[in-house]
């Protein structure tokens, strides 16, 4: 089950959509808008996301579809906000279900750190005046990347 | 021939525009393409030299400049990704 939406979502609700007697194990992942400086120094005030919304479909799909293949998962749910978002607010939501907790924790781990590196999103630091600054992809996430591509290929 | 230009992240705010619609009268390739963009907008050098940014076309990535484009294709250029 992959999402891509403007709106908010309850994780309640969310859970319920994959919830099943058969797992004895679920793994969450909540990214949410931290409050952040600003390359100026600033205190920044949200975030702006940029979808190119049918590649990220299918490369989220990819990535999903790995991770239920990998991990042996009997679900993988992935829902990633776009547009204005305000610092506290959720953005992305990451459940994986399976038999047993190691591999749910794995495959919810693989995931995320998978969105970050292949997926078509754009963050922007929204700053006073409406003015938006680019958030560059981070080293650390592209060396964590090189090593789960040697686990899942 | 019509092909769409897909523009993102600092490409888009760069170019102050997220699509072009490009009217061909023939098959081009990318290399082609690039230099037409080029040619309309030096912005597109400072685009094009850019090792970061990816293309895709019809939402597959494409890495070979020979490749010709075909009428009704999208392409897109993507700086690297930052979701999350």
């Amino acid at each position: 089950m992959i999402k891509i939406i403007k709106e908010s979502f309850d994780l309640e609700n969310e859970f319920k959509k994959i919830s099943s007697k058969k797992n004895g194990a679920y793994s969450f992942f909540l990214g949410t808008v931290r409050s952040d400086l600003s390359f100026s120094n600033n205190e920044i005030k949200g975030i702006y996301l940029e979808c190119y919304e049918e590649l990220a479909i299918s490369q989220l799909e990819k990535i999903r579809l790995q991770a239920l293949k990998k991990w042996d998962l009997s679900e993988c749910l992935i829902i990633h906000r776009i547009g204005r978002l305000n610092l506290g607010e959720k953005i992305v939501l990451v459940i994986t279900s399976s038999s047993h907790r190691s591999n749910s924790i794995e495959a919810c781990e693989y995931v995320i750190d998978s969105l970050k590196i292949d997926v078509a999103f754009w963050k922007f630091h929204l700053l006073d005046n409406e003015e938006k600054e680019m958030v560059y992809q981070k080293n650390k996430d592209n060396k964590k990347m090189l090593k789960w591509r040697e686990i899942i290929n | 021939m019509n092909i769409t230009i897909k523009y993102f992240s600092w490409i888009r705010v760069k170019l102050k525009k997220s699509h072009d619609l490009i009217e061909l009268n023939e098959t081009i390739s990318l290399k082609e393409l690039k230099n037409n963009l080029i040619s309309k907008d030096p912005i597109f050098i400072e685009i094009f030299k850019d090792d970061s940014v990816k293309y895709f076309l019809n939402l597959k990535e494409l890495n070979d400049d020979d490749r010709i484009l075909n009428d009704g294709d999208v392409l897109a250029f993507l700086p690297p990704v930052t979701g999350g």
